[in-house]
């Protein structure tokens, strides 16, 4: 079948939007990160790698989000895929309760990081907070914590909200690659003896890795954007020990004016990320299986 | 107009690789409406719209050539973003600044219209407009007179028979004494405002060099020197004595408010601009302003902490710069002025203003009668400098040694000085 060239055309609407949305502004990103533009005036200097020498070498603020931003990447990659997993398969068969449940595990996902900011600032509020009435109500009140206000344990107090935040999206993934997995599979392994956790490992796990891939990657990417919740939480505060690379860019280029250096550690920024997600990507891959 | 194109790109593009930009309110706004002249007004004081829709509609009777809108943004985003709307010049023909470092940037791309020579100028306190100024040129004119300082409840000093202290002995008899009344001395909203409002008082008297931080931001001074050691140390001792409430850096303005409203805690350490939320919680209080002096009677220079802001300015960028003036001459006025100090609950900085609230004459007495001193954290003009400042007093805070806290501070400083 010969297929028309104005075909292409249909493409071009796409392209022309990619291309003036995010292909020209991120190329223009990368070139203000060599030089030493304001923000504001028309006038700048071309500084080389001078941004990049100074992230790396004479920024500890940034160095610092860095670590920051990995601890809060692993705890939320770790425990959301789990969370979600476990949940996922609770409510995998469609029953009305199974539905209900999946709809309230959803829920938190429509509402707007600025409300569940708020929410959950004054869940973490270390005097008048629910969460440690509840802990001391119940006796266990040396669980009790100053959740954000503690430069050791707010990033992780941050990452538990961001899971609430998010793992019912990663539970949506993770119910349909479930209920795509035939059922004959699970069928051949019990003739076979295999246990629950074999018929896990064999069957579910390597089928669901399309889903995972998808669900650690999204993930991945989410936790290094958490720019808005950590925003209105803590501001990056105490001490910048929930300071992120997002929340840290903006404060570079909106409060310091300093958007040439903004835009280096924005590539840099975007490398990480891509890196990250490309070594996901592949380990995951690697776990793939077709019967 | 290349250049601009890839200055509009490369904003653009900061933005989409960072994906986490915060939506405005508001927009284009500065038009002309049928015969009329649409001027947009752009500030941070949400809280004040009311009162500014009273008096626009009088400026606007009286000027029935003239509109005014409000284009309202909150503080944060305001600090952030207001630079990039003067730029377009279409928002903001009359806007306000903040004194510090957004007034040098402010300054520094051009967006100020020089009012030296305008006549509204001496509708305002001499003395307290210079924080407008710049090389002889009066740019802006602070609008607001605060006072950066806690506010404390008077009627529970006089029913516990206490004094203001006047050195940091008695400042901490007078906080024994609370505390053995169950009180905490002060309530300490660590999560946001309180080491940026708070570190200003602590600091007046261990550093009366008013140069203090430009000299930090030249290399001449360091953190590590013994004012700003000894303000952490300071500090300590409120944390270590139970002066503050335990976990203050979880703490909010609201809960610190919450908190004096119900007289759990005697002084709220944020600043007069609270004084009118703290009698809307509680009416029966009695309010006034005291600062720490942190150091002996006789070494004490200053007594408190002023600050000229909301500092109203015309957008040199803007097509309306009379009508611009007009409107700020209108606000310059002793009865408009009145009516906006009187309903906002704010001092402020133009002449011949009457105070009719309690709150506000009884508080009167800072602005001629004491000797206060300009905001130290406005004199920061960077910012990261600003933040390394702050982080140590949150580290101290947090259980760090005083002189580390200092240490790691001057590092960020290093790193950051132009």
């Amino acid at each position: 079948m010969r297929i028309s060239k104005s075909i292409y055309l249909f493409f071009l609407p796409g392209l022309v939007l990619y291309s003036l949305l995010f292909l020209y502004p991120t190329i223009s990103a990368l070139f203000y990160s060599f030089t030493d533009w304001d923000g504001l005036s028309t006038a700048f200097q071309f500084v080389g790698i001078d941004n990049y020498t100074r992230a790396f070498t004479g920024d500890s603020i940034f160095q610092k989000t860095i670590g920051n931003n990995l601890k809060f990447m692993l705890t939320v990659v770790v425990f959301q895929t789990l969370v979600a997993l476990a949940f996922a398969l609770i409510v995998i068969k469609n029953t009305k309760t199974n539905v209900f449940l999946r709809a309230l595990y959803f829920f938190p996902t429509i509402l707007s990081s600025v409300s569940v900011a708020f929410i959950w600032a004054f869940i973490y509020d270390p005097s008048m907070g629910i969460l440690n009435q509840v802990l001391q109500l119940i006796g266990l009140d040396f669980l009790a914590q100053n959740w954000l206000g503690n430069a050791n344990i707010a990033i992780f107090s941050l990452a538990i909200t961001q899971i609430w935040f998010h793992a019912g999206q990663m539970l949506i993934i993770f119910v349909a690659g479930l209920q795509a997995i035939p059922e004959e599979l699970y069928e051949v392994a019990k003739i076979e003896g295999a246990s629950k956790w074999q018929a896990f490992r064999s069957v579910t796990w390597p089928l669901l890795a399309p889903s995972a891939t998808i669900v650690v990657a999204y993930t991945t990417i989410q936790s290094f954007k958490a720019f808005d919740l950590v925003f209105a939480m803590t501001g990056g505060g105490p001490n910048n020990s929930t300071e992120i690379i997002a929340t840290y860019i903006y404060d570079v280029a909106f409060k310091s004016y300093q958007f040439g250096y903004a835009s280096s550690i924005s590539v840099i920024f975007m490398v990480i990320i891509a890196l990250i997600t490309y070594l996901q990507f592949k380990a995951l891959r690697s776990d793939r299986v077709s019967y | 107009m290349k250049n601009k194109l890839w200055l509009a790109t490369g904003t653009i593009g900061l933005g989409f690789i960072l994906g986490a930009c915060a939506g405005e309110s508001g927009g284009d706004s500065s038009s002309e409406s049928g015969d009329a002249t649409q001027i947009s007004f752009m500030h941070w004081r949400g809280e004040d719209k009311a009162v500014l829709d009273d008096i626009i509609a009088n400026f606007e009777e009286a000027n029935p050539d003239i509109r005014v809108e409000q284009n309202i943004y909150p503080s944060d985003q305001y600090q952030a973003t207001a630079q990039r709307m003067l730029q377009e010049g279409s928002t903001g023909d009359v806007f306000t600044s903040f004194p510090g470092a957004q007034f040098e940037s402010i300054e520094s791309a051009g967006f100020f219209e020089d009012l030296s020579g305008e006549q509204f100028v001496s509708n305002f306190d001499e003395s307290l407009i210079s924080v407008g100024q710049k090389d002889g040129t009066q740019y802006a004119l602070p609008y607001q007179l605060v006072f950066n300082m806690p506010v404390y409840n008077k009627g529970m000093f006089d029913e516990l028979g206490l004094e203001v202290p006047k050195s940091w002995t008695e400042f901490q008899e007078m906080a024994d004494t609370l505390l053995e009344n169950d009180i905490t001395p002060i309530a300490f909203p660590g999560a946001d405002i309180g080491p940026n409002q708070f570190m200003n008082s602590m600091m007046m008297n261990n550093a009366p060099d008013e140069e203090v931080f430009a000299k930090l931001q030249n290399g001449e001074e360091s953190l590590t020197n013994e004012w700003w050691v000894k303000t952490l140390e300071d500090f300590k001792l409120l944390a270590d004595k139970g002066y503050i409430q335990d976990d203050a850096l979880g703490t909010n303005q609201d809960s610190a408010m919450a908190m004096v409203a119900n007289e759990e805690a005697a002084m709220l350490a944020t600043g007069s601009y609270h004084m009118n939320s703290l009698l809307d919680l509680n009416p029966d209080l009695e309010l006034d302003l005291l600062a720490p002096i942190t150091v002996e009677e006789s070494e004490a220079t200053y007594e408190g902490i002023n600050t000229a802001t909301f500092m109203l300015a015309v957008n040199s960028n803007s097509e309306k710069k009379d009508q611009a003036k007009a409107f700020i001459d209108y606000l310059s006025q002793p009865e408009v002025a009145s009516k906006y100090a009187n309903e906002t609950g704010q001092h402020l900085t133009v002449n011949d203003v009457e105070y009719e609230s309690e709150a506000l004459q009884n508080t009167s007495y800072w602005i001629d009668e004491r000797n206060t001193r300009f905001q130290p954290r406005f004199l920061i003009t960077n910012a990261q400098i600003e933040d390394a400042v702050l982080s140590s007093i949150e580290n101290v805070l947090g259980g760090e040694d005083p002189m580390a806290a200092a240490e790691a501070a001057q590092q960020i400083v290093e790193e950051n000085r132009e």
